[in-house]
């Protein structure tokens, strides 16, 4: 009799790519986001199956905390742009004009060549080779940390880590040159069933993310996980409006923007003066730098996240009028 | 036990493809909107199992993060559409 867990993977497989179809095919933007979150849901699962709760975590705290909240704001933004949030906007159709054929043909074309590449990638790496499974297994008390993916992050390749925290940084520098605007007055307290919500769920976020970041050192779990999740309360602090973004606050924000970056740069920097390799952390002290840096860094990103959600730097407060978030 | 714990991982599954009936049907937005809640709870029920299956104490992290953010775009979608209807 055939594994049934053979079976739950088949229909995994299957239905994500269908979920991908589905997405690509749909023609109603809400559907399209909808369809899109629940295939960020299953895609989760599949990275679990492939024994990659690292990836799971990461995709969990992004998908569910904050690409679905950005799909929808960004298609509210869309209506209020094209002038229809007269009629109920959720209902509201966006009619884009129709796509040249040879856009879509490039575009085949451009996927197509992706998709070969990965195929040869594929079929060209060894189909039972060791991997760097002993390599890093080897390296591990020399580490500092207990969780291989944290000690290949934060340590092994900690200088791939740096810029892929600068491209955060990045992304939030060109966000704010190219958007300024007005920030909505505070609003009046949401109802009863928010502040209920926000009574429960808001600590225990904070609890959650500050836990994932403490956890990385041993088990799945790290910087990126903890700061995914701490974003979601700026994201519903921004939401209902119950946190604002002020001119005033942008010394703090772009404070902490610079924190993750500054931090990581400073301990190579650091290190290195220290007649070692930029990131050849002495072992006495590579527990607490790798938890510095990784604070640091959390920080950032939760702070980055919820500045990219909301899109824009904050010139001047509105005290009335439409609003446009 | 795994045999039955991988078939109950199925039917799991199962549920939530058919819920995605829904989520293409609607037609409100509220319709499509609230079947993805709930497979927000069906993943998180399908997470406890495995790491139970897969012997993975982990899971329970991330299940316990699908169930804590999965709100998020439920208080977006609420707050957004009341705003466009203002």
């Amino acid at each position: 009799m055939i594994d049934p867990l053979v079976i739950f993977d088949l229909l995994l497989a299957l239905g994500i790519v269908a979920l991908a179809v589905a997405a690509l095919a749909t023609r109603e933007s809400f559907a399209m986001i909808v369809v899109f979150i629940v295939f960020g849901l299953v895609s989760a699962l599949a990275w679990v199956r492939l024994s990659a709760p690292d990836v799971a975590l990461a995709e969990a705290a992004i998908g569910t905390g904050v690409t679905g909240a950005l799909l929808l704001k960004t298609l509210h933004h869309l209506r209020c742009a094209t002038g229809q949030p007269g009629q109920n906007a959720t209902q509201a159709q966006i009619s884009a004009p129709p796509v040249p054929v040879g856009v879509t043909l490039a575009n085949a074309a451009f996927c197509g060549l992706i998709t070969l590449g990965l195929a040869v990638a594929f079929l060209g790496a060894p189909a039972a080779g060791p991997g760097f499974e002993g390599l890093v297994a080897q390296a591990m008390p020399q580490s500092g940390v207990e969780h291989p993916v944290t000690a290949v992050l934060l340590n092994f390749r900690a200088y791939d880590t740096l810029m892929e925290v600068v491209v955060l940084l990045a992304a939030v520098i060109a966000v704010w040159q190219i958007e300024r605007g007005l920030s909505d007055a505070p609003a009046p307290v949401m109802g009863e069933v928010w502040q209920g919500f926000a009574r429960l769920a808001l600590p225990a976020i904070v609890v959650v993310g500050t836990y994932l970041l403490w956890v990385g050192a041993e088990a799945p779990g790290g910087a990126f996980q903890g700061g995914a999740v701490l974003a979601a309360v700026g994201l519903l602090l921004l939401l209902t409006r119950a946190y604002v973004p002020q001119p005033a606050h942008r010394g703090i924000a772009r404070g902490a923007f610079v924190l993750g970056t500054a931090a990581f740069a400073l301990v190579a920097l650091l290190v290195a003066s220290g007649g070692r390799v930029a990131f050849e952390y002495p072992l006495a002290h590579a527990k607490t730098l790798i938890l510095l840096i990784e604070g640091m860094v959390t920080l950032s990103i939760a702070v980055t996240l919820a500045a990219l959600f909301h899109g824009r730097e904050p010139m001047a407060l509105k005290h009335e009028g439409k609003d446009d978030t | 036990m795994t045999n039955f714990l991988s078939l109950i991982l199925i039917v799991l599954l199962l549920s939530i493809f058919a819920g995605l009936i829904r989520v293409f049907r609607g037609p409100a937005p509220a319709e499509r909107m609230l079947a993805a809640q709930l497979f927000g709870t069906a993943s998180v029920a399908i997470l406890l199992v495995l790491s139970q299956v897969m012997q993975m104490q982990a899971l329970l992290d991330v299940a316990l993060v699908f169930a804590l953010l999965g709100a998020v775009t439920l208080v977006a979608f609420v707050v957004l559409a009341e705003r466009g209807a203002r």
